[in-house]
């Protein structure tokens, strides 16, 4: 018996799925989005409908965001936060991003973050996903250091923010558990 | 040119059952549990075509995994060929296109019913463990909502005194399968009802673990390479099922882990639980050619991370000194 159709649209959203489990299972690799697909969008249609919430500074992509009966809140209560671009003027806003409660830690938000993945800062990362025998290292461009700092403040495991950087199809996920260095060796 | 070529392709349902609704949700549940590794994620679990109690959470975990390029493997405790297997592979097989097999290393999806295979699951590999119940302190705790408020606190001094009082009754402890482990130095797990010598497979494992409870309607996983102790004192020491003894009847394995097949003598035979690990062995023993894949436990029984199992404990407690 044939299955049912694997239309276009389930094909987009498993794609883009598998990448954003597989990067936040193994921090530090770069998976690949599907291509020819704007990054942002095609992540917002696999994770965004009517039961969530969004933030973006971005007016054109907060529009396209809607389209899936998401709702645009404030920072502080978004579940899902897109930043296109993030300079240092946002850095005062992605702070007030929600990090969940102890009860329900899994309430922290999920921030999507557009960058460089060849830039010229090297962070280290170790935790869940880590081989502990060879420590990650990632470049990343395009991201003012402050960020950092602003995460490793917000997190208190098991509450926190989880990330996802994304350079056009390619992708990294940051869970909440991977304690980043910047600079490291 | 055949009848299936000339067939429309089935739209009575949506691809692998879920409809996108569904799984968007669970995708997105699944994403969080993976951040916060151990805890435990509430999500609305579907009606399925079979009954709660039967596999449904993990079958809606593999049904938002799955896609036509996967290879599924379905087991029930142990066994691929049980009614429950067989009946969740054809339908996931049925609703995706996927392809199936019995063979763990050749699978990119492996649905279990309380078991983890003999042979060593690599990267990449998703292993979806059907759970009944994912609260493991139900038993010091049955309101679900205090039991939220001492996994928020890391609160589990009962679960020590639950260990505590095994030992002064029984001498040991007693909890065979579902054995309470800590998950990333934070969250205690029911790591569904895996004998305990599954347990030493979660930890630092290159697969990715999800646990998915359909009734309970709450799932949670393991990413790779994260540390999983099980609960023990340090003069105690957790140990797997013994059964150094025994030797499988079909291959002569051992340090795998058997069942114990009652015979009406009286007396007892043994025999692989991983029916997939064992139809490898009698093909390779007949000189086909297969590669069995490394086992987590050699034919000493050593556990492959070493150190990982403390030696057993002999009844002596050790001295001061």
């Amino acid at each position: 018996m044939a299955h049912p159709a694997y239309t276009q649209e389930e094909q987009l959203a498993r794609a883009t799925f598998l990448a954003l489990m597989w990067s936040l299972s193994y921090p530090g690799r770069i998976y690949e989005l599907p291509e020819g697909s704007n990054p942002l969008h095609v992540i917002a249609d696999t994770l965004l409908d009517l039961e969530t919430t969004f933030y973006t500074p971005d007016g054109e992509l907060a529009h396209y965001l809607g389209r899936n009966n998401a709702r645009e809140v404030a920072v502080e209560r978004a579940d899902y936060q897109f930043y296109p671009q993030l300079t240092n003027d946002l850095l005062v806003t992605v702070q007030q991003a929600n990090i969940g409660t102890l009860l329900y830690p899994d309430q922290g938000a999920t921030l999507i973050i557009g960058c460089s993945l060849d830039g010229d800062t090297s962070l280290s990362l170790s935790g869940p996903g880590i081989p502990p025998a060879q420590p990650n290292k990632i470049r990343v461009g395009g991201i003012p250091n402050a960020f950092w700092d602003l995460r490793d403040n917000a997190n208190r495991y098991p509450r926190g923010w989880d990330v996802y950087l994304v350079d056009e199809s390619r992708i990294i996920g940051l869970p909440r558990t991977t304690i980043i260095t910047v600079g490291g060796e | 040119m055949s009848l299936t070529d000339l067939a429309q392709p089935n739209q009575g349902y949506s691809y692998a059952f879920l409809d996108a609704f569904a799984k968007r949700e669970l995708r997105r549940r699944i994403l969080k549990g993976i951040a916060i590794p151990g805890y435990q994620v509430p999500y609305a679990s579907r009606e399925l075509p079979i009954a709660r109690g039967w596999g449904t959470g993990g079958l809606q975990v593999t049904l938002s995994l799955v896609g036509p390029d996967d290879t599924v493997k379905v087991i029930d405790q142990g066994a691929d060929d049980s009614v429950n297997a067989a009946n969740l592979r054809r339908f996931i097989t049925r609703m995706s296109g996927a392809e199936t097999t019995t063979d763990a290393n050749a699978a990119t999806i492996i649905q279990s019913r309380h078991r983890i295979p003999e042979e060593i699951l690599g990267e990449h590999h998703a292993l979806v463990l059907q759970v009944p119940n994912p609260e493991p302190l139900r038993r010091v705790e049955p309101d679900m909502a205090k039991a939220r408020i001492l996994h928020a606190d890391a609160d589990y001094g009962q679960m020590w005194l639950v260990l505590y009082e095994q030992l002064v009754r029984f001498g040991r402890y007693i909890q065979g399968a579902a054995y309470p482990v800590m998950v990333h130095e934070r969250f205690v797990m029911a790591p569904s009802p895996i004998p305990r010598w599954d347990t030493p497979a979660l930890h630092q494992s290159a697969h990715l673990t999800l646990l998915s409870a359909g009734r309970e309607k709450r799932l949670y996983a393991v990413p790779p390479y994260t540390n999983v102790y099980p609960l023990e004192f340090t003069d105690v020491p957790f140990e797997v099922e013994d059964q150094r003894e025994w030797a499988c009847r079909t291959t002569g394995a051992r340090n795998k882990f058997l069942n114990e097949l009652p015979m009406d003598d009286g007396s007892s035979q043994f025999e692989l639980s991983d029916t997939g690990y064992m139809e490898k062995l009698v093909n390779q023993q007949r000189g086909e050619p297969i590669t069995v894949g490394t086992t987590y436990y050699d034919d000493e029984g050593n556990f492959y991370h070493d150190g990982y199992l403390k030696p057993r404990y002999n009844g002596e407690r050790p001295s001061d000194a």
